[in-house]
């Protein structure tokens, strides 16, 4: 136990010197410290008024607390049927797991130092305690409670994902019961809902709100327990308090009780996480994607080879075929199906208002800024074959482009396709939004391949978003006003043609910069990250 | 055959090759040795056109980032980097049509038979352990038949089969009229076949003997090796 704790102190001693060598991370740490005391110091100061007509309803608080136990709830259990979960690091493995240490205080250590982690990465519902404060007229009080049912649950979230992969791990049978009993308890939940909803008379949401607010929800595991636990803070019930940490209490000993039993041979189990985890830490430390797949690809016989393709295209054919791997239908994605589904919504509420079927554009254009960043340009830069196969830096450059912007021609038909028929537009406004997406789209893609021509690299999501208000106020800002100049002076029978400069402005962009980086493969250097 | 001159590359404050010059025959295995950080992966990755760098490179002649040039070079990076939903089979039928291979078919069996890859040829990438996909980086590298090859620590990872097909195939590649170019930490692997051996420290190329030259003196590899790099100590 000694090396235990030693472990222990030492590395968290070593994480605060190792700051002296890193001012700027220790500048960042001084900057969250100072904020969250002035957050908690303006919070104290501010002035509340005392009649709770003015407040929010309490019962949305209650309503995302049960929602994220009871999301935590079903991940945690569908991550503890593919992978599990862990407590431990690879250096743990290496090292602890191997050296003549009970596994039963190696578990307690890797309890501890996970509930450290926890505690620490909890820290930004802290922030909200201004917001908190101004909507709900909660205190400190209220605060540290929702802080401390947080790292509840997600340390018992963890022992619930490992105790879930020791017992299910290769037992076909285990996992089916265990998948039938999750999915039978959320069909029960969903239509419990719909019929209280019946039964009530009321919205969805206020049936939701209904739910949360009962007190038979607080029985339900994890997501209700946390309800209890909160309301009994907020409302001065210590009983539903003490209930609450004792059914947490108790099942976190069921767990740790399962996991130690007998030999406590749980190394086996967390071992193949712990490498996940391991991997995916890896990958974010060095800027690349980790992707694990979770189905196991089948190669068909008649979709096998490359069957086209010479020189550069043979680049875009073998990302087709890449592609057809991961998706049977090509271009059309998971990707494709979430946004139909999002634009069928959008449309049956704007109900063909032209305004919103801009913005459903607009939203579609802020989610693929980002999605375009992990497209497979990235990824093919990392290997080093596109820069050794004999041919010109701009074929090459297209080829790996074009089915980056064949696919977003496909959604946007879909989409927008979709859009029209929930009745969120009309059709010919809907063709010349697709068209829009598309060509905005692939000016994504080009500034990808500015973003490595001029910074030798694709930014961080953070850098990215920085560049990118730049980028787009450059490219995105003449194209727009063109697009609001031309709406303004078009009759109304042709305003479906609003988009028409936007899209013709994006082409042109994303042509100028091809042609202006077409040579990017012979001046940027190969990184593997 | 490869020549390399006066290249210099930087990154930021670091030197990491600092005016290296050397070149390697057709018909010439040369080896690149030295300690860890010495600048043998950067000088090969300079080579493959893979890095910016000052001074001047030429495959056969050709400035190193033309396209003649690329079709003569075949690079195995130290990592294998390959496709994860692509086939080992798939890999080849690439790499034939991105070079333009024409009867590239028999030539790929040939290596993936060599390398016992021959019953995987439908695992996908991301299927296969370590080891072959470092045999498939090989192949890849070795199926467009380049003129020049550079090997980047080939033998790591690599079964002793492999290790002794490489061999052969090294020395079969030599007396095609192929220059080839090995950076390597394990002595022993290259000591049997090495013509040329250029010796780098801290970026430089610190010593350089061609087997003739040490063949009466009694010297090995490993023995010059260490005389170079470790001096007195």
């Amino acid at each position: 136990m000694k090396a235990l704790l030693y472990l222990l102190i030492t590395q968290l001693k070593n994480r605060m010197l190792a700051l002296k060598k890193k001012p700027a991370l220790l500048i960042l740490y001084i900057f969250i410290a100072l904020m969250l005391f002035l957050v908690i110091f303006v919070s104290i100061m501010m002035e509340v008024e005392s009649t709770q007509l003015n407040f929010a309803d309490e019962r949305v608080i209650y309503m995302i607390l049960g929602g994220i136990g009871l999301l935590f709830l079903g991940t945690f259990i569908t991550t503890g049927l593919s992978t599990g979960s862990t407590l431990f690091t690879m250096s743990d493995v290496g090292l602890l797991f191997v050296a003549p240490i009970s596994s039963k205080k190696i578990l307690l250590y890797g309890l501890v130092s996970t509930l450290g982690k926890t505690i620490l990465a909890s820290f930004f519902i802290l922030y909200q305690i201004v917001n908190l404060k101004a909507n709900f007229g909660y205190g400190l009080k209220e605060i540290l409670a929702l802080y401390l049912i947080y790292v509840i649950i997600t340390i018992v979230g963890q022992l619930l994902s490992i105790a879930t992969y020791i017992y299910s791990n290769g037992n076909t049978k285990r996992k089916k019961v265990i998948q039938t009993v999750l999915y039978f308890f959320a069909g029960i939940f969903l239509v419990t809902t719909l019929i209280i909803q019946r039964n009530q008379q009321v919205s969805l949401y206020e049936t939701v709100l209904r739910i949360a607010d009962s007190s038979w929800f607080g029985y339900v595991p994890v997501g209700g327990w946390a309800v209890m636990f909160f309301k009994g803070i907020v409302e001065g019930a210590i009983f539903d308090v003490l209930l609450s940490i004792l059914c947490f209490t108790i099942l976190s000993i069921l767990f740790v009780v399962f996991l130690t039993r007998g030999t406590a041979d749980y190394y086996e189990d967390v071992l193949h996480s712990t490498e996940i985890t391991h991997q995916k830490l890896k990958a974010a430390k060095e800027g690349k994607k980790y992707s694990q797949r979770n189905r196991k690809v089948k190669v068909k016989d008649n979709e096998y080879g490359l069957q086209k393709g010479k020189g550069a295209s043979a680049i875009a054919y073998k990302n087709i075929l890449e592609m057809k791997r991961k998706s049977r239908l090509v271009y059309i994605n998971g990707y494709t199906i979430i946004a139909s589904i999002g634009a069928a919504i959008a449309g049956y509420n704007i109900k063909g208002e032209v305004i919103g079927a801009y913005t459903v554009l607009g939203a579609l254009l802020y989610l693929q800024f980002f999605l375009t960043a992990f497209g497979p340009f990235k990824f093919e830069l990392a290997k080093p074959y596109i820069y050794l196969i004999p041919e010109k830096s701009i074929k090459k450059l297209l080829a790996v482009s074009i089915n980056s912007i064949i696919k977003p021609c496909i959604d946007g038909v879909i989409i927008f396709a979709v859009l029209t028929i929930s009745g969120g537009c009309n059709p010919l406004t809907a063709i010349f939004l697709a068209l829009a997406y598309a060509a905005c789209c692939a000016l994504f893609v080009g500034m990808t391949i500015l973003y490595q021509r001029v910074l030798g690299a694709q930014p961080n999501m953070l850098a990215k978003a920085f560049v990118g208000i730049g980028l787009i106020a450059v490219f995105l800002g003449p194209s727009i006003i063109s697009s609001v100049i031309v709406a303004a002076m078009l009759p109304d029978a042709l305003l479906f043609l609003s988009s028409l400069p936007f899209t013709i402005c994006c082409i042109l962009f994303t042509i100028i910069i091809f042609l202006l980086c077409g040579n990017m493969l012979d001046k940027v250097e190969y990184s593997e990250k | 055959m490869l020549s390399v001159r006066n290249v210099t590359k930087k990154y930021g404050k670091l030197l990491a090759n600092d005016n290296i010059n050397f070149e390697v025959n057709a018909g010439e295995i040369s080896v690149l040795l030295g300690p860890n950080g010495a600048g043998k992966s950067t000088i090969i990755k300079c080579i493959a056109g893979l890095l910016k760098f000052q001074g001047n490179i030429y495959i056969n002649g050709n400035g190193n980032k033309s396209l003649q040039a690329k079709r003569d070079l075949g690079y195995i990076p130290e990592m294998p980097s390959l496709y994860d939903m692509l086939t080992v089979w798939e890999h080849m039928e690439f790499i034939a049509r991105a070079y333009s291979l024409e009867n590239w078919k028999e030539t790929a069996e040939t290596f993936l038979d060599r390398f016992e890859l021959s019953d995987k040829k439908k695992k996908l990438g991301s299927d296969l352990s370590k080891g072959m996909q470092q045999k498939l980086s090989i192949c890849c590298g070795l199926l467009p038949r380049p003129k020049v090859i550079l090997f980047d620590e080939p033998m790591v990872g690599l079964d002793p089969h492999a290790i002794k097909e490489l061999k052969n195939i090294i020395m079969e590649l030599r007396q095609e009229g192929s220059a080839i170019l090995i950076s390597t930490h394990m002595l022993d692997s290259v000591d049997e076949f090495w013509d040329s051996a250029n010796i780098m420290m801290d970026g430089k190329i610190a010593a350089r003997r061609t087997r003739n030259e040490i063949a009466g003196s009694g010297e090995d590899l490993e023995t010059l090796f260490f005389t170079i790099t470790e001096g007195d100590r």
